[in-house]
């Protein structure tokens, strides 16, 4: 599996005051949809600041697509970057500003012209188009925003707080246009909104005061592989059976809820807990009526708090 | 370089859609008419003043005694205190007098102009982040440089406007001036006003590139821009037989220094022009000192 963005080690300080980042160090493999997530001042903006090279490092090593550290001149239209508290040229119209930035990154100018007309489709401001940026709305500036990361289709999008400020049909547009692009380009997706990143992402980054705290698939690192909670209705279940089916799982009855705990490391595990589980509740005339895996990332993020 | 070019041209249209940059050029339109319309004036009272002393009737409209007014020694003066040199002041006067006051006045307004309006293309953006937005896509340099250029374009139309606006209030106001000949001496002082520009243009940009206050970049490009008069008074005053060697020095490093060959009649200006350009490089490239290897 090659890596799409790997930080080791990498230390940033403002001034002489705390260190925003104290020895980062993760990696995100190509094509994932990675959510990067942490609590306020965990150094989330600085790292993707650093990443796209607006901050220097004082220590480490950032590898961007297998080149390197991010070299501007060097790296044209293989990075996307949402800022999260960049503010947009504003006396341009969205056609204009995003057809200057493809250029920018080497497209002809019919190109640009055409991938500009495109991205505004795309994030819905097809009628705004030849509007001044300073007379549109916040959400539609932050729209702009994201079709300027997405911009001639880059390898590696680095996404910071890309939902924010935009109304829930806006985001579950965006959110839909961003799945699409799962296994095409590699995303990385800072947000605050749990729900939104275990909902989109499938691999995940947590950090906190500047480190790197879990990292890995999205199932790994909620327990959804490894934990499942089967809600069944009335009705007798022998979990002889079960046991006897799955003899490396612990599974436990807490009421009304099946529990079961399997090692999670077999990627194969949570379909074989799936099948047998399903079977003896068919054979026992069981009704299942609710399912939940993992502890949720909510959760998680909350244990390790 | 096409970097450089996409940067400048996007620069340019930032630019005269910012209301400080169109007001600035109105300002700088309504100064050129309201010197132009002075000029005119002052030319009628010289005449005037020449027609009592001849004891012929004084003129209604400025520019009727032009040709004698040429061959005065009134005129001469005006001159010399203008170009700093007699011999210069006598070999100008081959040329339409509106034309010179243009380029005079295009010495003293322009470097104020290219240094107040450039002043923000940096700084604000860094304040804003939206500097960003570019940055991903081409080097630090690079921008500079393209701003920097969208600037001097943006002087150029400053000056070229001065130019229009100087010759309608001039064939408005004086009589006998030949319009398409006047045309033309216009649009190549612009050119020269807008070359001795350049270096100012360089400080503006350069103090830009030093803070994220727009505001402070524009105080400290003003005032270095009326700090370079204060020190060539003062290498001029050096010049006179008490330090001739750091007058020469000084003069060399300010772009007032080269101003008299800007008034050469011939192409001598042109190596002048150079010089500025390398000034405004040289003021630049201290700005950037700081900006490459700040964060952003």
């Amino acid at each position: 599996m090659s890596t799409a963005l790997a930080l080791r080690q990498v230390t940033k300080r403002y001034g002489r005051g705390a260190k925003a980042l104290d020895g980062m160090t993760f990696s995100i493999p190509t094509g994932a949809i990675a959510g990067f997530v942490g609590p306020n001042g965990a150094g989330k903006t600085t790292t993707f600041s650093v990443v796209c090279g607006f901050l220097s490092p004082d220590e480490g090593e950032v590898d961007v697509l297998g080149r390197g550290p991010f070299v501007a001149g060097e790296f044209k239209g293989q990075l996307g970057v949402l800022p999260q508290d960049a503010e947009l040229p504003d006396r341009h119209t969205p056609v204009e500003l995003l057809a200057h930035l493809g250029r920018l990154q080497g497209m002809a100018r019919t190109e640009a012209r055409r991938e500009a007309d495109r991205l505004v489709e795309l994030v819905r401001l097809g009628d705004r188009r030849h509007a001044r940026i300073a007379t549109l709305s916040h959400g539609m500036r932050r729209r702009v925003a994201v079709a300027s990361a997405l911009c001639g289709s880059p390898p590696l999008v680095l996404l910071d707080e890309p939902l924010a400020g935009l109304d829930p049909a806006q985001a579950y547009s965006l959110r839909d246009n961003l799945a699409s692009l799962r296994g095409e380009q590699t995303l990385v997706v800072s947000s605050h909104n749990l729900g939104e990143i275990e909902r989109l992402c499938d691999w995940i980054v947590m950090v906190r005061d500047g480190r790197c705290l879990r990292e890995g698939p999205v199932d790994e690192v909620t327990g959804a592989a490894a934990v499942s909670r089967w809600e069944l209705g009335p009705g007798e279940l022998a979990l002889e059976p079960l046991r006897r089916a799955l003899p490396d799982a612990t599974i436990e009855r807490e009421g009304s809820v099946l529990v079961v705990r399997s090692s999670g490391r077999d990627e194969g595990a949570p379909d074989a807990v799936a099948a047998a589980v399903m079977r003896c509740l068919v054979e026992a005339g069981v009704p299942l009526r609710g399912l939940s895996r993992g502890v949720g990332l909510e959760r998680r993020f909350l244990d390790d708090e | 370089m096409t970097d450089v070019a996409l940067v400048a041209w996007f620069e340019l249209f930032r630019a005269v859609r910012t209301w400080r940059a169109v007001a600035l050029l109105v300002l700088y339109g309504v100064a050129s008419a309201g010197a132009a319309y002075l000029f005119a004036e002052f030319i009628g009272l010289l005449e005037n003043a020449m027609a009592d002393q001849l004891g012929v009737a004084r003129t209604e409209t400025p520019g009727a005694m032009m040709s004698d007014l040429l061959d005065s020694q009134q005129l001469i003066e005006v001159l010399t205190a203008m170009t700093g040199s007699g011999d210069l002041a006598r070999q100008l006067l081959d040329i339409l007098l509106p034309a010179l006051f243009f380029l005079w006045l295009g010495f003293l307004l322009v470097p104020f102009f290219a240094a107040s309006a450039s002043a923000e293309c940096i700084a604000t953006d860094t304040r804003t982040r939206a500097i960003r937005f570019e940055l991903l896509r081409t080097s630090r340099i690079e921008l500079v440089l393209g701003r920097f250029v969208g600037q001097l374009l943006l002087t150029a139309l400053a000056s070229a406007t001065s130019a229009v606006v100087m010759w309608g209030v001039t064939m408005w106001a004086m009589t006998g001036v030949p319009a398409g000949a006047l045309a033309g001496w216009l649009a190549y002082y612009a050119l020269r006003t807008w070359a001795f520009a350049v270096p100012f243009v360089g400080v503006g940009v350069a103090t830009s590139q030093l803070t994220t206050s727009s505001a402070w970049a524009r105080v400290m490009a003003i005032g270095a821009t009326a700090g370079s008069w204060v020190a060539y008074g003062f290498a001029r005053w050096l010049e006179d037989d008490r330090a001739p060697v750091v007058a020469d020095l000084l003069l060399q490093l300010l772009p007032q220094g080269w101003i008299r060959d800007m008034w050469s009649p011939g192409a001598g200006w042109l190596a002048s022009a150079v010089a500025c350009g390398a000034l405004g490089l040289g003021a630049l490239a201290v700005g950037y000192l700081r900006f490459h290897r700040r964060d952003l």
